[in-house]
């Protein structure tokens, strides 16, 4: 549903005219799903409901502990060209924290992170993130998280 | 999404992930991604369904097996619908034209507000959570906000981001709601375009405003007030 060439063409127009360098080649070796801790980070514009809320063109990000209740969880995300109702009736539909402590649970994988990033996307340059980006990947190294699932929204 | 999966996986975090526009993927070359063919808001497919988001994790995770990269790969499968099969939804409170009692466009919408009440708080029952609440006001509050900025002049102090959450906080009641009633699914979107007072009245507030000297509330108008497929 999502290919440009299904999408209204002012919609279509509008993302094809987001800038998308071609990013340099970085690549971690495999491993064992078993012997990995995942931590989620998302560009839904996630936080919790005291955080200051995402402002227009921001590179910066919000924590979200594992063990939120899903009730504190707000959305502030810039775009209004994207459906919301999924995230308001499941949290998991842009950030599966039940699904990756059921994986956990299954011994799938090794565990799950004690936190979780949320950026806002699609109004930032992508080459913008770097500097909040490499902070996040200290802080999840800190936490023993090897592995990151990332999301849109 | 790609370069946050680019700068991780530089600093030896290995990545995977969901893709929503294909074509952005296939253009930036981030390490890991799986395309999926769900609508944008929606990158795990379904609401309510752990069964399908698992079978699309999944999917994602095995692509953490390859040993080169980068990778994309596609979703073959449609979301199925989240809604009740069988039902035909309809919206609990029928918006047909002007309330009775309404004489102006805020009282219309003060009055679906209230029409909306006991279909909300279902909502939070049956949901166990709610997403109202980023601009830190009560609805009533909310609502009374947004139709403020209807008389709003040059001169009065404005906070344009409390302003943006205000109007989220009720369009998540008015959809929240909404979702309450069996069969509910992505098509609320259009009921709440289409059908409400609280639209017309946030259309109204982008044709007032369109041109307004503040710069802050131009940017807001132009990119994040109407959605663009129902401007």
């Amino acid at each position: 549903m999502v290919r440009l060439a299904d999408m209204p063409d002012i919609d279509a127009q509008h993302l094809r005219d987001k800038p998308c360098p071609q990013l340099p080649k970085a690549w971690v070796p495999a491993k064992p799903l078993n012997e990995r801790r995942f931590a989620l980070v998302t560009t839904a514009g996630i936080g919790r409901r005291d955080d200051e809320g995402f402002g227009f063109h921001t590179n910066d990000y919000r924590v979200i502990p594992n063990d939120v209740d899903s009730g504190e969880l707000v959305m502030t995300h810039n775009s209004v060209n994207f459906d919301r109702s999924g995230f308001q009736q499941d949290l998991n539909i842009a950030l599966p924290i039940d699904r990756f402590k059921e994986l956990a649970d299954r011994g799938t994988i090794k565990g799950v992170g004690t936190h979780h990033y949320s950026f806002m996307g699609a109004t930032t340059e992508p080459l913008d993130y770097e500097p909040t980006a490499r902070k996040v990947a200290g802080h999840l190294k800190a936490d023993g998280v090897d592995t990151v699932f990332i999301t849109p929204i | 999404m790609s370069a946050l999966a680019y700068f991780l996986e530089d600093e030896g975090i290995a990545t995977t992930g969901i893709s929503l526009v294909r074509e952005h993927t296939e253009q930036m070359q981030p390490p890991r991604f799986l395309w999926v063919p769900f609508p944008l808001g929606r990158p795990l497919g379904v609401p309510g369904n752990p069964e399908f988001q698992h079978d699309v994790i999944a999917a994602a995770l095995n692509l953490l097996d390859s040993h080169a990269g980068p990778v994309l790969a596609d979703f073959e499968r449609d979301a199925p619908p989240s809604g009740e099969p069988e039902a035909s939804w309809s919206c609990p409170v029928s918006f047909g034209g002007p309330k009775r009692e309404a004489t102006t466009l805020v009282e219309e919408v003060a009055a679906e507000v209230r029409e909306l009440a006991p279909w909300y708080a279902l909502s939070r029952e049956k949901h166990g959570r709610t997403t109202v609440g980023a601009s830190g006001l009560e609805i009533d509050a909310a609502r009374t906000l947004v139709a403020s900025v209807l008389t709003l002049s040059d001169a009065d102090e404005f906070d344009v981001l409390k302003f943006k959450y205000a109007i989220e906080d009720l369009k998540a009641y008015y959809l929240e709601a909404a979702a309450a009633s069996p069969g509910a699914d992505i098509n609320v979107n259009t009921w709440l375009w289409r059908e409400t007072a609280l639209t017309r009245m946030i259309r109204e507030l982008a044709d007032l405003h369109r041109d307004s000297p503040r710069e802050d509330l131009r940017t807001l108008i132009a990119s994040g007030f109407v959605p663009r497929e129902f401007r």
